[in-house]
């Protein structure tokens, strides 16, 4: 009996300890929708998929998605918030953002995180082929439209000082980095660079939601524009009117053209935008949610002055619509027109702009082609030509830029590089009606969550800041 | 026959002629028949004469000739009495004293005695947690055990529950304690996906629970490894004694409110509102014709005045039924049972039943082999509404709109058009589905097999089954669904949980006498758990609101699968040497193997020692008379806490971020090679003593754990695309005095009071971090000698008393105010989001039938967030939102002293801004539990045919008393101390019945 139970006792250690050597794999457990770098990366397809991610990362509310035509105009004097509203992007129209503000530390963020997922494309090691190199000139492109926003918002103009502190250049992925502010020199060299290089690469043209070659070469006109540097910026902006292939919308096509939610393959108008489908889109966080009256929204009017700038037979007019809100009259943006099913894309960079630029790049040099050019967008707008000279001139320009492109975030950019203070309408608040070029608020702060943990940029932090 | 009975006659005869005289007794006292008893007394009952045994356990005493019964007594022994009679010698046995040191304590993996326990482990009991007004077992701990810190952040029925056990020791990680049931480690927390909130321990019924052991330090933790850092909690569910069978019936009802409202924190009404609104545009500059337009259109004159808070509040109802059987024979034993519960959250949309079955078996196969089977199974439906700054969320909706919009229209329908785009949360409660439901079983299956007496194999296979059916409709008139003309979700989440664990038991005297003796366990266990999620959404909806399963959208937006698994491999052993019973040595060893740990760290090992020493069991104490139990213990050890994400090592790539409906990836994950557990060194020196005839149980203990290698989110700059970075970096410590005390002031045949007291003190302090950098998360910071979950925020300065502008401190140096808020470099350490001390004071009554118990919960030293504050308290931030009370409070004439600003529309100089301003202090007090209850006397029970009968009338969280004044919400909002405008916690009065027959 004895030898027995030690029979099991031994049978019993002997199972325990079997059992202990389990296979090995039990404990290697793979996640399950996700990839290492290594295998995210490996083939020219996954650059492709990698691609879109940095296409879908400038969709954020953050960016394309709601916060720059946003920013771009309520900074302005274009879009002001009704006093009935649901409190976003309050701050900006009181001008009392601070540095905890969620609007500029998203800006921020999202702006790098698109600038990393444009990086590591940029920087793969897949052996060249057309495909490729098409891929790494949208990232290219992507990766120049992320800096100049960044430089725009949170940067002194070039026009007033170009060796200024810019914003951190970052080109190589290195999570432990602490980097501090380039010059804004630097950073306008490093957009260019990237442009000039994404429009080599570039030889093919999908539709209007990815970069193509001569996207790139418009966007890098308004850089150079935006610099001052009238003589590129004439030079690109012609180059892309003669041959990119584009044309421009006319009167006859432009209520159908801002009606339209699928992105163009046809090359009208449209050289690049952010595409939201019916599936990949902000719900809630839509552009067009907090401009049209139909949704829960709404909040955001367009000011009166602005209307008022309209000719009745301007063919523009008819994308706003009057009418009362909180009890007030109010202008109502109907330049979104969707936010349910298939919803409006955001327009980046469109083709009329570039007569905007050579006019107003031609404006010093040649009033004659200034003119020309500018009135390329009125005679296509139904409104009347401008024929007016010198300074007014360049004021008539200005009026048409803001005008054509309002509510597309451009209004405040062109006041930081014209330096020119802000003269808001009575529809603003009393507090806040007149934004002084020299006001410090003009620039956004390094967000705070940056200065926390970044020592370098710790005391880089713009004037007036605390 | 009859020659026996005369025999005995004579006998007694004789022996009443015996006891007439003077003589001598003499005998040995023992133990167990050879174990002498030394120093036990021996008296002469009725009498003073006595004497006490010798070393050998032996007397002598003269007794007189009257005498007729002797009486043994000592220390830890029962007192026993013999008769004299005619006898010279009696040797007595004494039986130990069933003591609290004798009694078994459920520890990891096996049972123990107190005597032979080393570590920390605290006991409740069934009767503590039965037929409580709680929807999980989390719940009802509050207060249950000092240290053990449970804390609630919504009175959502079926809402989890933070526990933090001796402080929280990670800033990353999970703090949360591992939950073991029957021994099985199961998973616990909140497994919602799509609704708010949804606790897995709600499936399990509380009444089914026997006891519940938490594991507190080192000796008791560290067998459970990389998994015991923040405790483990050890739950054993109830089993059948054999027998007839028994039954028992508990039924109660009852109602809940709101546990604490603050009268400066209810809603304005119609005219408090505009008046307010009109004061606040004049003093933002606008002209008359904006002012009066901009009033009228808020609602001013429509005649409208709904009390939003009204309507969304309620009263809750609550029941639940419990019903169970046991009984069996000297073979098999069962226990069987089930439950109903029922309640209603504090508003509406909010509530939770369950619904569930036990089953227990155990067979005595052989006299070497026993079985056993448990099976707990529950079922629980829950609705909870939105919360946060969710525009359904009905908490929000009472703050937020204005009472100048009724919910309904003159003809009775619902109002869709509110201020500010906010949704009709009564419109939606009605409309919008919000469901989830969700099934577990526990369970296990499990053979003991006897090798030789003192050596025993166990083999347990255990289940941990969870799913979760989350379900939601949004009607495409109004709310979330209409941008999408009605959408709905169906979210499908499933766990399976298996392990399995085998172990040896082995028990053996050392020294033959057994003075000194050992018992050892190894074992293995291999543990599995498999998440599976499926997700789906569709939109565009028929207008037919009673078509609200996705099925009927026609535009499928959402159709998503995954799975999350992990793994532990581990090998464990644990030993004891006892010497009797008075040194006791312990150890245990543990090496974890887990697939979430890093290839490069994929093992771990754990360990523990620990000792104690019962002073009361030593010779020298004989003599004294104050303590009847005196123990000493210790132990210190090393474990960890592998709560971290299944894949948080590898650097990734993940997909989703897609384009034109084609697949898209991008960085999701920095990633560390080295990514492996947190270590945990607990320390713990504890002192238990009973002194007054055990009327004053003692228990103390101080403990210090030093928390290593955390698990830390490490900011990154935002410029390298990622915001943060998982590291092993920093350490933590937690150190804190324990003491319980029970006392039984009186007690008499018909009369007993019992007084539990426990307190606990916990001091955290970050010890280091990266480059001993700051971080800063949030209205938190982490920063080196400060408590984790520390307020870093702007100072508030006050109200100017001449202009009413909000003014703060200009540096984190409390010298100069200003009016403009301040930037980053302004913030200071405002307090701590974890109290200081926190525990219970219990009172319990005994009058023959009759019961009353009150337990009193209180927590100091903590500031409470108002999350939402800006809002309802900004001094015109979001003027279209309606404001509280406070409000009213507003400065409007130079001179003025008063706390809150300026109402100026559209808000006054960033005061809404955080700042201490949201801070309040959430010191409080809390009336828990009380409770009457009456016993039916026996003779009644009898002629009833049953075998108790109780009924009872049950408060919990009847008072609430609160330290600040200010203090908006309930002081108990989570481990971080920050108000979400959830459901409000309730006050419950319940009656219940409880019948066993």
């Amino acid at each position: 009996m004895k030898r027995f139970t030690i029979k099991n006792m031994i049978v019993a250690t002997a199972l325990l300890l079997s059992l202990a050597s389990c296979e090995k794999s039990f404990l290697e457990l793979n996640p399950p929708t996700s990839l290492t770098p290594e295998y995210a990366l490996a083939t020219e397809a996954d650059l492709q998929v990698a691609l879109r991610g940095a296409y879908a990362g400038l969709k954020s509310t953050s960016l394309y998605g709601r916060s720059l035509p946003v920013l771009g105009d309520i900074m302005a004097d274009n879009t002001y918030q009704s006093v009935s509203n649901t409190n976003r992007y309050t701050s900006f129209n009181l001008y009392n953002y601070t540095v905890t503000d969620g609007d500029v530390a998203g800006l921020w963020s999202a702006s790098y995180s698109v600038i990393l997922r444009a990086n590591n494309i940029i920087n793969s090691k897949i052996p060249d082929n057309a495909n490729v190199l098409q891929y790494k000139g949208e990232a290219y492109a992507i990766r120049a439209l992320a800096y100049f926003n960044l430089v725009r918002y949170f940067a002194t103009p070039y026009t007033q000082d170009p060796t200024a502190l810019g914003v951190p250049v970052v080109t190589v992925y290195n999570p432990d980095s602490k980097p501090g502010r380039a010059k804004v020199s630097e950073v306008y060299d490093q957009i260019n660079r990237d442009l000039t290089q994404a429009a080599s690469l570039m030889t093919k043209f999908t539709n209007s939601s990815q970069f193509s070659k001569y996207a790139a070469r418009a966007l890098q006109a308004k850089v150079y524009l935006t610099m001052g540097d009238m003589t590129n910026a004439k030079t690109l902006a012609l180059d892309v009117i003669a041959n990119s292939g584009f044309t421009p919308v006319t009167a006859a096509t432009h209520a159908g053209y801002w009606a339209g939610v699928a992105p163009r393959t046809d090359k009208v108008e449209t050289m690049f935008e952010l595409s939201f489908d019916a599936v990949a889109n902000n719900a809630f966080d839509a552009l067009a949610y907090i401009y049209l009256q139909s949704g829960n929204y709404g909040d955001m009017l367009c000011s009166t002055e602005l209307y008022g700038k309209f000719d009745a037979a301007d063919v523009r007019k008819s994308l706003y619509a009057t009418g009362t809100r909180g009890g007030l009259a109010s202008v109502f943006v109907n330049k979104f027109t969707s936010f349910s099913g298939d919803h409006t894309d955001t327009k980046v960079v469109r083709f009329s702009e570039m007569y905007l630029i050579a006019a107003e790049a031609s404006y010093p040099s040649n009033a004659a082609d200034a003119l020309k050019y500018v009135n390329e967008v009125t005679s296509r707008r139904g409104a009347p030509a401008i024929a007016t000279s010198g300074a007014a001139l360049l004021e008539d320009i200005i009026l048409e830029r803001r005008k054509e492109l309002a509510f597309e975030g451009e209004r405040y950019p062109d006041m930081q590089r014209l330096k020119r203070g802000i003269v808001r309408s009575t529809d603003y608040p009393s507090s806040a009606r007149t934004i002084d070029y020299t006001n410090f608020r003009r620039l956004m702060p390094i967000p705070q969550g940056e200065l926390d943990a970044n020592a370098t940029i710790k005391t880089q932090q713009n004037p007036g800041w605390n | 026959m009859r020659k026996f009975v005369a025999i005995l006659l004579c006998a007694v005869l004789a022996v009443t002629q015996v006891s007439a005289q003077n003589r001598t007794v003499r005998g040995k006292v023992t133990e167990d028949g050879k174990k002498p008893v030394a120093n036990a007394s021996v008296l002469v009952k009725g009498s003073t004469l006595g004497t006490k045994t010798d070393d050998n356990g032996n007397y002598t005493i003269a007794v007189p000739a009257n005498a007729k019964v002797l009486s043994f007594s000592a220390l830890n022994f029962e007192t026993q009495e013999a008769s004299i009679g005619s006898k010279t010698e009696i040797n007595v046995v004494l039986t130990a004293k069933v003591s609290e040191l004798q009694e078994v304590i459920v520890t990891g993996y096996g049972t123990t005695k107190k005597a032979a326990n080393t570590g920390s482990i605290a006991i409740v009991k069934a009767a503590d947690i039965e037929n409580l007004p709680f929807s999980s077992v989390d719940k009802a701990l509050q207060g249950k055990v000092a240290g053990l810190q449970s804390v609630a952040s919504s009175g959502q029925p079926g809402a989890s529950q933070s526990i933090l056990i001796r402080g929280a020791s990670s800033i990353n990680a999970s703090s949360q304690p591992l939950w073991v049931i029957d021994g099985v480690p199961v998973n616990a927390g909140d497994a919602s996906r799509l609704q708010t909130t949804g606790n897995l321990l709600s499936t399990l019924n509380p009444n089914d629970i026997e006891s519940i052991s938490v594991l507190k330090d080192a000796a008791s933790q560290s067998i459970y490894g990389s998994r015991a850092a923040n405790g483990v909690i050890v739950i054993t569910t109830k089993k059948g004694k054999g027998g007839k069978t028994k039954f028992r019936f508990d039924t109660e009802i009852g109602n809940s409110d709101v546990a604490y409202q603050n009268p400066r924190y209810l809603p304005l009404d119609a005219n408090e509102y505009i008046n307010i609104t009109r004061t606040g545009l004049i003093n933002a500059g606008y002209g008359a014709a904006t002012v009066n337009a901009q009033a009228i259109a808020l609602g001013e004159g429509n005649g409208i005045n709904f009390n939003w808070y009204d309507n969304i509040m309620r009263t809750g109802s609550q029941r639940q039924l419990n019903l169970s059987a046991e009984g069996g024979n000297d073979k098999t034993t069962f226990f069987l049972s089930g439950g109903h519960f029922f309640q209603e959250g504090t508003s509406i949309n909010s509530q939770l039943a369950r619904n569930n079955l036990n089953v227990r078996i155990n067979n005595k196969a052989t006299d070497r082999l026993s079985l056993g089977f448990n099976m707990n199974v529950g079922n629980v439906s829950q609705r909870a509404p939105l919360s946060g700054g969710a525009f359904g969320n009905p908490l929000l909706s009472t703050y937020f709109l204005l009472p100048t919009y009724s919910a309904f229209k003159a003809d009775g329908s619902y109002n869709y058009v509110l201020n500010g785009g906010l949704h009709n949360t009564l419109a939606l409660s009605d409309q919008d589905k919000r469901f989830l439901r969700q099934t577990s079983a526990r369970g296990s299956l499990s053979a003991d097999y006897k090798i030789f007496d003192n050596l025993k194999f166990r083999s347990v296979y255990g289940v941990d089954y969870n799913n979760l059916e989350e379900d939601q409709y949004n009607n495409p008139n109004h709310g979330d669904g209409l941008a999408s003309n009605g959408r709905a979700f169906a979210y499908y989440t499933r766990y399976f949980n298996y392990v399995w664990t085998n172990t040896l038991d082995f028990t053996q005297n050392i020294t033959r006498n057994g003075d000194l003796s050992t018992s050892t366990q190894i074992g293995y266990e291999a543990q599995k758990s498999a998440g599976y999620f499926s997700s789906l959404q569709s939109q565009q909806f028929p207008p037919s609101l009673t078509l609200v399963w996705p099925a009927s959208g026609a535009s499928p937006t959402t159709a998503s699968a995954t799975i999350s698994e992990y793994t532990f491999e581990s090998q464990f052993a644990s030993t004891n040497l006892n010497y009797q019973n008075r040194f006791v040595l312990s150890g245990s060893f543990r090496r974890d193997g887990s697939s979430r740990f890093s290839k490069n760290n994929r093992y771990g090992n754990f360990w523990s020692i620990g000792g104690t020493w019962n002073i009361d069991r030593e010779k020298f104490m004989n003599n004294q008379k104050i303590f009847d139990q005196l123990k000493l213990r210790s132990s210190y050890g090393v474990n960890g806490n592998a709560g971290i994400g299944n894949y948080e090592s590898p650097a990734l790539y993940g997909f989703g971020f897609n384009y034109n409906q084609l697949p898209g990836s991008a960085p999701t994950n920095v990633g560390d090679p080295n990514l492996t557990w947190e270590l945990n060194k607990p320390f713990n020196i504890g002192l238990d003593f009973s002194v007054l005839k055990n009327r004053v149980n003692v228990t103390v203990d101080w403990y210090i754990r030093k928390s290593e290698n955390l698990l830390l989110s490490v900011p990154l700059s935002t410029t390298t695309g990622f915001g943060s970075a998982t590291r092993n970096i920093g350490s933590m410590q937690n150190k804190g005095l324990e003491l319980s005390i029970n006392i039984v002031p009186v007690q008499t045949k018909d009369f007993r009071w019992d007084v539990d007291f426990n307190f606990a003190n916990n001091k955290n302090k970050v010890t280091s971090l990266p480059n001993d950098a700051d971080i800063v998360s949030g209205s938190y910071i982490y920063r080196e000698g400060v408590s984790i979950n520390t307020f870093f925020l702007r100072e508030w300065a006050g109200v100017h008393p001449g202009t009413g502008d909000p003014l703060w401190y200009d540096t984190d140096k409390h010298g100069a105010s200003s009016n403009v808020y301040p930037g980053a470099n302004a913030r200071i350490l405002a307090g701590q989001a974890l109290p200081k001390y926190f525990g219970s004071l219990t009172n319990a009554l005994n009058y023959k039938g009759f019961s009353l118990s009150a337990q009193l919960y209180y927590s100091f030293g903590n500031q409470v967030q108002d999350g939402w504050r800006s809002y309802y308290l900004g001094s015109g931030f979001g003027p279209t939102f309606n404001k509280v009370k406070r409000q009213l409070n507003a400065w409007t004439t130079p001179g003025q002293i008063t706390d809150v600003p300026k109402y100026v529309y559209g808000g006054n100089k960033n005061f809404q801004g955080s700042s201490t301003y949201n801070l309040n202090d959430g010191s409080f007090i809390r009336v828990r539990d009380i409770q009457l209850g009456y016993n039916v006397p026996k003779a009644t029970l009898e002629k009833l045919k049953l075998g108790s009968a109780n009924i009872y009338v049950r408060g919990t969280n009847l008072f609430t008393w609160v330290k600040d004044e200010n203090l908006p919400f309930d002081p108990e909002q989570g481990t971080g101390s920050s108000s979400n405008l959830n459901v409000f916690i309730p006050k419950t009065v319940t009656v219940g019945l409880s019948l066993t027959f």
